[in-house]
C-alpha cells in the first residue's frame, strides 16, 4: 500500500514544517508532552469541551487528513489505552464521590475505540472501523488490518495511525511498574544513560494509505509482528522478512530504530544495527519519548525522510551518507512485542 | 482462500463455567441473572448482576497457572474459557505457540476490575501493587501470550461490545490471506465498581431483570464472563471435529453519537448488509439471529428497524443477554458460541423476560425452546463509538 | 444567599461543569434557555448538571420531568435551588 499524506503531533512541533526547519526540542526530565495545534478551526467547541487528549490529538491529526479526501473507506486507530486519564477521572469520581450520582462525560471518552468512534462520526463515515489495542504492536496490527482489506478489495483508501497520551496517573502506575527512569535526564543525554527505563512520551501520527501508488509520497511494503522471541537472534527473523519481500540486508540503505535509552532492551536494537553495517541509522524517542504505539511516529518519521525532508541532526544516530530509498523500522516495546515496517520510495 | 473452520470453543459466563453447563442453561430457559454474590459496589444490593458463579479464588486454584501475579478476575475467567477451546480443539502445546497460530482477544474492562486498588496505584496512595502492569484492557493478551508461549501474531481489538465479534472477523480474515493458519479469537470482561458506575451514570442499567425486546425495557444487566474460538484453516484441519464454519462478517461505524445508535440504524443495516455480501448469500439464508439486544431503550428499537431493513421482516431472533447480562467485550464470543450450539443441536433457545413486544414492530422473539433445522446464523454486535459489526456462522 | 449572587455563581459552576470553552458568565443571561441554540447543550449535559445540583447545593433529582422543569434556564435553575437546598438554609 502507498502513503498518500500523513500529519503528526507530538512532543515536537511535527504539525507544522518547524522541525524540518531545525527548531528540536530539548527536555530535561522524565515526561515529553505534545505540542498539540489549534483546533479551533477543526473542532466544534460543544464536541471539544468533551474531549480527554488521546481523542483530541487523534481527531487533531486525523481529521484534517480526512478533510481533504472525499473518499475514504474506512478508519483504523492503534492506541495501547486511549484515553486512559479519562479511565481515570471517572475512576476517581466513584472513590471520591462513593459511587454515588456521576457525570457519564468521561466513561465514554474513555474507551479506546472512542478516538476511531469521534473520526467515524465527525466526518460522518460508515464505512469499516477498528481500532487495536495490543499494546506495544497495536500499531503493527493497524498496518496488517489495512493491507487485509486491500488485498480483499474492500477499500481503496483508508485513514489509518495511531494514538498514545500521557498523564499523570497513568504516569504513576507505569511508573511503578519500573517502565521509566528514576534519575532525571535531559533528552541529549538519553542513549548515554546506561540505566533502567526509559522516558515517557505520547502523540498521534496518521495517514492516509491507498491501493494504487497515485500521489504517493510513499510505499509501505510489508508490516511484521512478533512476540516473546524464543531466540535473540535478530539478523536471522529480520533475513526472513527480507527475503519474503524480495530484499536483502544489503538493499536496506536507512534503519529508524526504537532505541530508547533502556539498558534492559536497547541490545536488541544494537544487535539488528550491526547486521546492516552500511546503514544510516535514525532515532526517533529522543525527540518524542517512549510508548507503546511509537512506530507510528517512526513510520511518519521515515515517510517525510523518504520524501527528501532533511532530519534534524538530532534524529541521526548513526550517518553513512546514504540516499534514503529503503528504510527499515523496528521497534519493541519492552522486550516482549517486537515489530518490523518496511518502507520503500516511490 | 481457504474456509474457515471452527475447531474449538471454550465459555464461562453466569449460566456455566464451560459450554455443557451454559447449553443446559439455554435449554431450560433458565438465567444466570441474580442478586450479586461477588461484586463490590453500593449497587450490589440494588441492581442484579449476571455473575460467574465462582469466586476469584475458586478459578485461581482450578487453572494450575505457571504464575498468578498480577492476575485480575478478568484474566482468570478468560484462562478458563481459553483452556476448554484449547482442549476442544486438541491442540498440542507447539501448535499453540507456533508462529502460524495468531492470538486475537478483546476486553474492555480488564484489570479495571480492581477499581480500588486502581485508584491508589493511579494517585500514588499505594506502594505500587502487583496489578500495576494489568490495568488497561489489552493487558491480558501478554499474560496469556507467556503462559501458552504464544510467539506469533498477538492483538487486542476494542471497538467497546462489538470487540470480540471483531476479534473473530479479524482472525477469520487472518486465516484467509495465510498469514496465519490457525487463530485464537474471542474476549473477556469482569463486572466492576468501573463499568457499574458507568452504565448506572449513562442511566442504561435496570434494576430489574433485563427484559430485551420489550416495549417497557428498562435498560442492560451487567454481566462478566469469556469466551474463546479456535479458528483453523481448512488446509490444516485434516479429520478433527468441526463444529462451524466463519461464513462472513461485516463492520461498519454509525458515524452518529458516542453512546447511542441513529434512528434509521444506518450501522445496523451496513453491517449486516456487509457481512450478507461477504458469506455471499441472501438474508433468506439465515435461519436465526442471535441479537445484541442489549435491553436498553435505544438498542432494540434500532436493531428492529435495522433487521427489517434488510430483511423485509423477522427471522426468529432472541438476545441471549437475558441469560448471561451484558459481557461487554465478551458478549460477541460468547454469542458465536451460542450461535453454534444452536446450529449443532438444531435448536434455538428463548429469549427471556419479554412480555410485551415493541410496539412499532409487535415483534416477539423467540419465547419457547424449539427444534428447528438451523444451518446459517447471524450474529450482532453493536458498540459505543458507533461499532458494529455482524457475523456469519455456517453449519460445517 | 441572595438570588443575584446565587445566579452569578451558578454561572460560573455551569461553565466549570459543562467545561464551556470561550464562554464567560456574563454570555449567559438568566434567561438564556440552556438548552438552546446559544449554549448548544445536550442530554449528556443534562446529567452533568443534576451532578451540579447535588455535589454543590446538595439537591438530588431523581425524576427526569423534574429536571426538565428546573434545567430551563440560570433563573430557574436558581429559584429552584433556593427552594430546595439543605446547603444553603
Amino acid at each position: 500500500m502507498y502513503i498518500i499524506d500523513c500529519y503528526s503531533i507530538s512532543p515536537q512541533k511535527t504539525f507544522d514544517e518547524s522541525f524540518f526547519e531545525g527548531q528540536v526540542e530539548g527536555f530535561v526530565g522524565n515526561k515529553y508532552h505534545a505540542i498539540e495545534p489549534s483546533y479551533a478551526d477543526l473542532i466544534p467547541r460543544g464536541l471539544l469541551r468533551r474531549m480527554g487528549k488521546a481523542v483530541r490529538i487523534g481527531i487533531g491529526a486525523g481529521l484534517p487528513l480526512i478533510e481533504k479526501q472525499k473518499d475514504i473507506d474506512g478508519i483504523i486507530i492503534g492506541t495501547a489505552t486511549g484515553g486512559l486519564d479519562d479511565c481515570i477521572k471517572f475512576l476517581n469520581q466513584i472513590v471520591e464521590y462513593d459511587e454515588g450520582t456521576l457525570t457519564p462525560t468521561n466513561f465514554v471518552q474513555s474507551t479506546p475505540n472512542a478516538i476511531g468512534g469521534h473520526l467515524a462520526m465527525m466526518s460522518k463515515n460508515t464505512g469499516y472501523n477498528n481500532t487495536h489495542m495490543g499494546i506495544g504492536t497495536a500499531f503493527e496490527s493497524t498496518l496488517l488490518d489495512a493491507f487485509l482489506l486491500f488485498e480483499e478489495g474492500e477499500a481503496s483508501k483508508l485513514l489509518i495511525g495511531n494514538v498514545e497520551e500521557t498523564s499523570q496517573h497513568h504516569y504513576n502506575i507505569d511508573a511503578y511498574a519500573g517502565y521509566f527512569k528514576t534519575e532525571e535526564i535531559s533528552s541529549t543525554e538519553l542513549f548515554n544513560s546506561n540505566s533502567k527505563g526509559s522516558i515517557c512520551g505520547e502523540g498521534a501520527a496518521m495517514f492516509v494509505v491507498s491501493n494504487k501508488k497515485e500521489n504517493a509520497l510513499c510505499k509501505l511494503v510489508d508490516v511484521h509482528q512478533f512476540t516473546y522471541p524464543k531466540s535473540e537472534n535478530i539478523e536471522e527473523r529480520v533475513s526472513q522478512f527480507l527475503e519474503k519481500n524480495n530484499m536483502s540486508l544489503q538493499d536496506i540503505d536507512s534503519l529508524v530504530l526504537g532505541f530508547s535509552g533502556d539498558n534492559r532492551y536497547d541490545f536488541w536494537y544494537t544487535n539488528l544495527m550491526n547486521s546492516f553495517p552500511k546503514s544510516t541509522v535514525y532515532s526517533y524517542k529522543n525527540l518524542v519519548g517512549e510508548y507503546p504505539t511509537s512506530s507510528g511516529f517512526a513510520t511518519w518519521l521515515a515517510t517525510k525522510i523518504l520524501t527528501g525532508k532533511k532530519t534534524p541532526n538530532k534524529a541521526i544516530y548513526k550517518d553513512a551518507n546514504r540516499t534514503p530509498k529503503n528504510i527499515l523500522i523496528y521497534n519493541n516495546y519492552l522486550g516482549a512485542q517486537h515489530g518490523f515496517i518496511l518502507l520503500k520510495s516511490t | 482462500m481457504p474456509k474457515v473452520f471452527v475447531t474449538g470453543m471454550g465459555v464461562i459466563s453466569a449460566i456455566g463455567n464451560n459450554t455443557a453447563e451454559n447449553l443446559a442453561h439455554l435449554r431450560k430457559g433458565k438465567t444466570g441473572i441474580a442478586k450479586a454474590k461477588y461484586v463490590n459496589s453500593n449497587y450490589a444490593d440494588t441492581r442484579p448482576f449476571a455473575e460467574v458463579k465462582l469466586s476469584t479464588e475458586e478459578l485461581r486454584s482450578q487453572l494450575n497457572l505457571k504464575t498468578t501475579k498480577g492476575l485480575t478476575r478478568t484474566d482468570y475467567i478468560a484462562f478458563t474459557a481459553l483452556k476448554e477451546a484449547l482442549e476442544s480443539s486438541q491442540l498440542a502445546p507447539e501448535e499453540v505457540s507456533s508462529e502460524q497460530t495468531a492470538f486475537i482477544s478483546a476486553s474492555t474492562i480488564g484489570g479495571m476490575c480492581m477499581t480500588d486498588q486502581l485508584y491508589k496505584d493511579a494517585n500514588l496512595i499505594s506502594n505500587g501493587s502487583e496489578y500495576v502492569e494489568s490495568y488497561p484492557g489489552s493487558t491480558h493478551i501478554l499474560k496469556i501470550a507467556k503462559e501458552y508461549k504464544l510467539s506469533g501474531i498477538v492483538d487486542a481489538i476494542n471497538t467497546a461490545c462489538s470487540s470480540s465479534a471483531n476479534a473473530i472477523m479479524l482472525g477469520a480474515k487472518l486465516i484467509k490471506s495465510g498469514r496465519a493458519t490457525r487463530a485464537i479469537v474471542g474476549g473477556t470482561d469482569s463486572i466492576g465498581k468501573f463499568s457499574i458506575n458507568g452504565f448506572n451514570a449513562l442511566q442504561i442499567l435496570s434494576d430489574e431483570h433485563c427484559a430485551p425486546f420489550d416495549e417497557n425495557r428498562k435498560g442492560l444487566n451487567l454481566g462478566e464472563g469469556a469466551a474463546y474460538l479456535v479458528l483453523e484453516s481448512e488446509e490444516i484441519v485434516r479429520d478433527k471435529k468441526i463444529f462451524a464454519e466463519i461464513l462472513g462478517y461485516g463492520n461498519s461505524n454509525d458515524a452518529f453519537h458516542p453512546s447511542a445508535l441513529s434512528e434509521d440504524a444506518i450501522g445496523v443495516v451496513e453491517c449486516i448488509s456487509r457481512a450478507l455480501k461477504s458469506a455471499k448469500i441472501t438474508p433468506e439464508e439465515i435461519d436465526y439471529i442471535n441479537a445484541h439486544g442489549t435491553a436498553t431503550g435505544n438498542n432494540d428499537i434500532t436493531e428492529l428497524t435495522g433487521i427489517n431493513k434488510v430483511f423485509n421482516g423477522f427471522p426468529p431472533f432472541n438476545s441471549t443477554k437475558s441469560y448471561t447480562g451484558h459481557t461487554l467485550a465478551a458478549s460477541g464470543a460468547i454469542e458465536a458460541v451460542y450461535s453454534i450450539l444452536s446450529i449443532n443441536n438444531n435448536e434455538l433457545y428463548p429469549s427471556l423476560n419479554c412480555k410485551n413486544a415493541i410496539n412499532t414492530y409487535n415483534q416477539f422473539p423467540i419465547t419457547k425452546f424449539a427444534k428447528k433445522d438451523i444451518k446459517t446464523v447471524l450474529s450482532n454486535s453493536f458498540g459505543f463509538g458507533g461499532n458494529c459489526t455482524s457475523l456469519i456462522i455456517r453449519e460445517a | 444567599m441572595e438570588a443575584v449572587a446565587l445566579k452569578a455563581k451558578l454561572k460560573t459552576q455551569i461553565i466549570q461543569y459543562l467545561n464551556l470553552l470561550d464562554i464567560t458568565p456574563e454570555d449567559i443571561k438568566d434567561d438564556t434557555p440552556l438548552f438552546g441554540e446559544e449554549l448548544g447543550l445536550d442530554s449528556i449535559d443534562s446529567i452533568e448538571l443534576i451532578v451540579l445540583l447535588e455535589r454543590e447545593y446538595g439537591i438530588k433529582i431523581t425524576n427526569p420531568t423534574e429536571g426538565r422543569k428546573v434545567l430551563v434556564d440560570v433563573e430557574q435553575m436558581a429559584a429552584y435551588i433556593l427552594e430546595h437546598s439543605e446547603n444553603l438554609k
